[in-house]
């Protein structure tokens, strides 16, 4: 009996780690064979036969990509156009989050379902009224328009994520602070905020992601060198005669790595537990 | 002068309206409690004095200051809530101290207000500490030590001790109580507890279904008790209420039902002869063991020992009726047992309006 319940103990665990192996194999396979082609010359890649493991190890691509296209500029352009947009939803997103969870006012369900409603349409049938606005008003080909273009669609994403710490946080925490001589602000900023600072971390993560891959939008937005991204940068460097792999895999490593670095930092603070217990007995 | 002052205070949330009308009036120094089932609004009333919920009409007015368009900071009032409400993420001395650190208190001053806080709450060794590691009791110290740090015109406290297990309970109200008597500030104290009620209380609001049933010093609600809700609300064992009628008798009025007749030994007053429940409280009835004198006339149904007393339950002419008797009672189940009662201790009221009628 014992003996048995061991064993199929053993059996459920390798299937769990056979299942999990073969999900990250999935994920991680491709980015290790980037990562693998941008480390090989031109002529290795294109072969007659697979080449796994590179013979030469090189970092001309790298260079490559570094000082012979404009890739630089775009990187800069990513980080400008992701930090504006995380900096708009930081800002007016917590505080449209705290109003949404804390204050009763007409129109607040509504509103939210409205937040819902946007994430369900496509992305194709935003940008054309999208663009003619934004030409409207001249912001087209802009990184600020673009940093824009974002937050109207991560913007409610944000509303709706921090909402939900916040209702987490209990609301006589606030009117202790009221009381204790706060203003309904101080205390979100006092007592709210540093209770709901690792979702306030997770959420800004989250979108700062989605800003700096983004894509059709930056396709559609920008027209020239001076806000284009790097997504839209690299699928322009694939010529109708040429594709150069090498190039491109490095251009992909490179801009995974501020997104890698993002994560190793906000780590700590995503994991970091809440307070848990210190409000009921 | 008066600490606090409701006047008509209303309260509706859309279009239920959870306080009718509201009023109250609480001496210096007094403790107001605020006694009533769950969900009948003392919460509500409470948030609405902090200002922390805003009236719908009515006037409140704390230290002779109308407060109702100032927010709670500005109200110089201190609260306690029952999850004791400490900001998780300072230390327990920065709690008790940031009401001063909102005001602008100098660091020194603080530090010495905190103190002394600390040292009458007995939480000085735990200064240091987050509120996560402390224990239920220690919180509540705490939240204590918070509201009394400011010395303000009036405390709030809602159902402060639910959260603690009944030994630190009875521990934390004796507390509760000698900090009252050694601060002097008047105190507004939510609580479902009559004990509480009963034991803190310089005054009573009964509360029920968002009015005021009774609003009075804690032995008048439970002496005579305006109507049979406050009746039934305080005291445990509940009073007994028995169903008869209002007759007149040679010696006065009496009290007459199936194995009752009562001398309530009052023949002047203006009574009319009707039905009415008289209401007893379980100690007010004397086992006697000559009939002539008893008034009650039953049989024993359950014996009780509690220790310090017995509860003995009887049928009294179909109806049930349960005494505290002494310690020693020797009854058992089917025995006779006969009762009698000091008329001036028992309450009379009108089975159709429920309210007491005075006499
Ligand atoms: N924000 C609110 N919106 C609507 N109804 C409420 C709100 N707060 C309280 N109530 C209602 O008001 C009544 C009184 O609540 P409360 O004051 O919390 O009762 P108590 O503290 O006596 O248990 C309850 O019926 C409750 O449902
Ligand atoms: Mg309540």
């Amino acid at each position: 009996m014992f003996k048995s319940n061991r064993s199929r103990r053993l059996a459920a665990d390798i299937l769990t780690y056979v299942v999990l192996c073969t999900l990250a194999a999935f994920c991680l396979g491709p980015m290790v064979w980037m990562f693998l082609t941008s480390l090989k010359p031109e002529a290795d890649i294109v072969t007659s036969q697979m080449q796994y493991i590179p013979t030469h190890i090189t970092f001309e691509n790298y260079v490559a990509i570094w000082t012979q296209s404009n890739f630089p500029v775009l990187i800069t352009n990513s980080l400008i156009v992701t930090t504006v947009t995380v900096a708009i939803c930081v800002v007016t997103g917590t505080l449209a989050a705290y109003a949404f969870s804390r204050l009763v006012f007409r129109g607040r369900n509504n509103i939210m379902l409205g937040y819902l409603l946007i994430r369900m349409f496509p992305a194709v049938m935003m940008i054309i009224p999208l663009y003619v606005m934004m030409r409207t008003v001249g912001l087209v080909d802009s990184r600020f328009g673009l940093a824009l273009a974002y937050t109207s669609f991560l913007l409610p994403l944000f509303v709706w994520m921090l909402k939900g710490f916040f209702d987490a946080a209990p609301k006589e925490l606030e009117s202790a602070a009221r009381i204790d001589g706060s203003t309904r602000l101080g205390a979100m900023v006092r007592i709210v905020l540093p209770l709901a600072r690792n979702g306030l971390v997770a959420s800004s993560v989250f979108i700062a992601i989605a800003a700096w891959n983004e894509f059709i939008f930056a396709l559609m937005l920008t027209t020239g060198q001076g806000s284009r991204t790097w997504p839209v940068g690299l699928q322009l460097m694939v010529g109708e005669f040429q594709l150069p792999w090498g190039v491109l895999a490095a251009g992909g490593i490179l801009s995974i790595l501020p997104v890698m670095l993002l994560f190793a930092v906000v780590q700590r603070a995503m994991v970091q537990g809440l307070t848990a217990g210190a409000i009921k007995g | 002068m008066a600490t606090l002052s409701l006047k008509d205070v209303r309260k509706s949330y859309g279009s239920v309206q959870v306080l009718h009308g509201i009023d109250i009036e609480l001496e210096d120094g007094g403790f107001l409690v605020l006694l009533g089932p769950s969900g009948c609004g003392k919460s509500t009333l409470l948030n609405i004095i902090a200002g922390l919920d805003e009236t719908s009409s009515g006037d409140i007015v704390i230290g002779g200051r109308s407060v109702s368009n100032l927010p709670p900071k500005d109200r110089n009032i201190a609260m306690v809530f029952q999850s004791y409400a400490l900001y998780p993420t300072m230390s327990v001395e920065r709690n008790i101290g940031f009401g001063l650190e909102m005001r602008g208190t100098s660091v020194d001053r603080r530090r010495e207000a905190v103190a002394r806080a600390a040292d009458m709450l007995q939480v000085t060794h735990l200064l240091d500490r987050k509120p996560a590691n402390l224990s239920g009791g220690q919180r509540q110290r705490v939240a204590m030590g918070r509201a009394i740090v400011r010395d303000p015109d009036l405390f709030l406290f809602d159902e402060p001790l639910s959260n603690l297990d009944a030994k630190l309970r009875v521990e934390m109200r004796t507390e509760i109580k000698r900090l009252h008597e050694r601060l002097g500030t008047s105190i507004v104290y939510v609580t479902h507890d009559q004990i509480e009620a009963m034991t803190l209380a310089t005054k009573v609001a009964v509360m029920k279904g968002g009015y005021i049933q009774q609003l009075a010093d804690p032995r008048t609600i439970y002496e005579r008790p305006a109507n049979m809700f406050v009746a039934g609300f305080i005291g445990s064992p509940a009073m007994n209420f028995l169903r008869g009628r209002l007759g007149r008798g040679k010696s006065g009025w009496q009290f007459m039902a199936k194995d009752i007749c009562l001398n309530l030994g009052r023949s002047k007053e203006k009574l009319e002869e009707q039905e009415v429940i008289l209401g007893v409280r379980p100690e007010e009835f004397k086992v006697v063991h000559h009939d002539i004198a008893a008034a009650f006339h039953g049989k024993i149904d359950v014996v009780e020992p509690t220790g310090p007393d017995t509860m003995l339950t009887s049928l009294i002419g179909g109806q049930s009726v349960i005494a505290r008797v002494g310690p020693r009672f020797a009854g058992r189940y089917g025995d006779d047992v006969s009762f009698t009662v000091d008329p001036t201790s028992v309450n009379l009221f009108d089975p159709q309006t429920k309210l007491r009628i005075t006499w």
